[in-house]
């Protein structure tokens, strides 16, 4: 059993009944596969010899607070990670190339609202969202379809709308708000998109990293690869926002709060430094009394969609070019749509 | 495929698990991620297993398009950095140092109207949040005088007493907000910073910017499973 779905996933790389049939290649490909594996030894080694040295770093107040403040960071994401990676595995190895293309309606001004919408299926935060786009992106759907989607998808998923109407108790229309706004500000990245964002920007994730073989098989392997690669790009992420919330005094947050109409970018500006998940952000936003209404929508809005651990995320697995103008572009029509929409609404 | 990257998957679900088994995990995250956390750990240490198997039996990727493919682990080395960490010592639960950076939870935010406690020998335990609403409502009338125990951290020296605080967290700790009570009226040395402490007193009026506990009783304690509200 377990040795047929080895052969399965054999089948997958491509190459089949291989390892004899080309007896010269072996040796060094059995020495890097050994190399691998003793590199993650020595670290795991390494790491309990310098376990003194560890525990005398956590005894600093900073240090710790960065290091607890990462873990979680990282823990939080996991099982939205791994739903994510699950989901796109099992689009890489169920759903068959054509599908998507047809489901889509051809012209990107009907496919670009209908990807923002279906955004809603989805229940989970923004780790688990790349992934997918990426897979829907190499599964033949249109690169502003996907994209949107992963902007919507965190942004106005039944959980989020149901946290934020917990975080804002009888403020229903910060909920409205909320959902408005995000779709907003996916469906015009979206058109932008299409109408100017070259597609040779998404060559690698469109070329990526595509299995063919046996659907159980190509579904391990895309499952390990998108599992280490989100994943490690989640690390920097969390790195990053944790460095930000350790070094950041109180002050600053004061300072911008009585800046007035600045408070709308600052508080977008803290989105994208403090990348707080898509299911938590709303009881951040609550807690931020001293900032108008609108600003804590641009909070609410902006987060889901560009942060320090998603412009890794994105900069990883689309490449850095695509992420140095899609993140601006977002982060500008994420903050325009909720002053328009706070304006109108709050 | 490659064994490296199954045995950083097989030890991302054994910390997983580990964590979750130990309940350290509740200093991270909230508890209502428990069974996900120890759902995604398996599911990762399954994963793991497949490709370690399968790497071990044939050798690295036999795909001669590798190159192209960037089969390897890629970034999924940056994973074993917090995996060796954890494996060693759990970062503590978040102290004092946030207390003075992080906003501190808005307590009108979950502005209701409170019963009136009823006065009994035996304080109860009370949460810090709801602590600071009953003293914001009608400036604490609903506490009629009874006394009640407070659970949370010395996060450092007021003029007169300290101040006692615990954080809220809505799903991790990186969104924690704190709530704080200034404990008075002790007598002797205040606990010292980022002590866990359970306090037993009556909530006395006029506080102005935080909410005061006149203090009966202070019994220094370990950090709680459960360290956030």
């Amino acid at each position: 059993m377990l040795a047929q779905f080895f052969r399965r996933i054999q089948a997958v790389s491509g190459t089949g009944t291989v390892n004899e049939a080309r007896p010269g290649t072996v040796p060094a490909r059995r020495l890097r596969s050994d190399m691998g594996v003793a590199v993650v030894v020595l670290v795991v080694v390494a790491a309990a010899v310098l376990r003194p040295l560890l525990e005398d770093l956590l005894d600093r107040p900073a240090v710790a607070h960065w290091a607890t403040i990462f873990v979680s960071i990282a823990l939080a994401a996991m099982p939205f990670l791994v739903l994510g990676v699950t989901i796109s595995a099992a689009i890489a190895a169920f759903v068959s190339p054509g599908f998507l293309p047809r489901l889509l309606p051809d012209r990107p001004g009907l496919a670009v609202p209908v990807a923002a919408a279906a955004g809603a299926a989805l229940p989970g935060c923004e780790c688990g969202s790349v992934p997918i786009a990426r897979r829907l992106m190499a599964r033949g759907a249109p690169a502003a379809a996907a994209l949107t989607f992963l902007l919507s998808s965190p942004a106005i998923n039944p959980v989020v709308l149901v946290a934020t109407a917990v975080a804002f108790p009888g403020q229903p229309e910060v909920v409205g708000a909320r959902l408005l706004a995000s779709l907003l500000a996916a469906i015009a990245v979206g058109l932008v998109w299409a109408r100017f964002g070259g597609d040779t920007l998404l060559e690698r994730a469109r070329r990526g990293h595509t299995h063919e073989g046996r659907p159980l098989s190509v579904f391990a392997a895309t499952a390990q690869h998108d599992l280490l690669q989100a994943g490690g790009l989640l690390i920097v992420g969390a790195a990053t926002a944790a460095t930000l919330q350790t070094a950041m005094p109180r002050s600053v947050l004061d300072t911008v709060s009585e800046s007035g109409a600045l408070s709308v970018l600052a508080l977008a500006g803290l989105a994208v430094l403090m990348a707080i998940c898509s299911e938590a952000d709303a009881f951040v936003a609550a807690s931020l009394t001293q900032f108008s209404l609108t600003s804590r929508l641009a909070f609410m809005v902006v987060g889901p969609m560009v942060d320090v651990k998603l412009i890794a995320l994105q900069a990883g697995t689309f490449g850095g070019r695509f992420a140095l103008r899609f993140a601006p572009l977002t982060f500008a029509a994420a903050v325009t749509s909720s002053v328009l929409v706070g304006w109108w609404l709050l | 495929m490659t064994a490296a990257g199954g045995t950083i998957s097989l030890l991302i679900g054994a910390v997983l698990l580990r964590l979750t088994l130990t309940d350290t995990y509740r200093r991270y995250v909230r508890p209502e991620l428990g069974p996900w956390l120890a759902l995604a750990g398996a599911a990762v240490i399954v994963l793991g297993l497949v490709t370690l198997l399968w790497a071990l039996r044939h050798g690295q990727e036999p795909d001669p398009n590798a190159h192209e493919h960037e089969h390897g682990v890629g970034p999924g080395w940056l994973l074993l950095a917090p995996i060796a960490a954890l494996l060693l010592v759990a970062p503590p639960t978040l102290g004092s140092y946030g207390v003075d950076r992080a906003a501190n939870v808005d307590i009108r935010s979950g502005a209701r109207v409170f019963d009136p406690l009823t006065r009994t020998a035996d304080p109860a335990p009370m949460g810090l949040l709801e602590f600071s609403q009953r003293a914001f409502e009608h400036d604490g009338a609903s506490f009629n005088g009874a006394a009640m125990q407070l659970t949370g951290f010395a996060a450092g020296a007021e003029d007169r007493g300290f101040r006692l605080a615990r954080y809220q967290i809505a799903c991790c700790a990186a969104d924690a907000a704190p709530v704080v009570v200034r404990v008075v009226g002790t007598a002797g040395d205040d606990p010292p910073r980022d002590q866990w402490v359970t306090v037993t007193g009556t909530f006395r009026p006029g506080g102005e910017e935080l909410p005061e506990l006149a203090a009966t009783s202070i019994v220094e304690i370990p950090a709680p499973e459960d360290p956030y509200e």
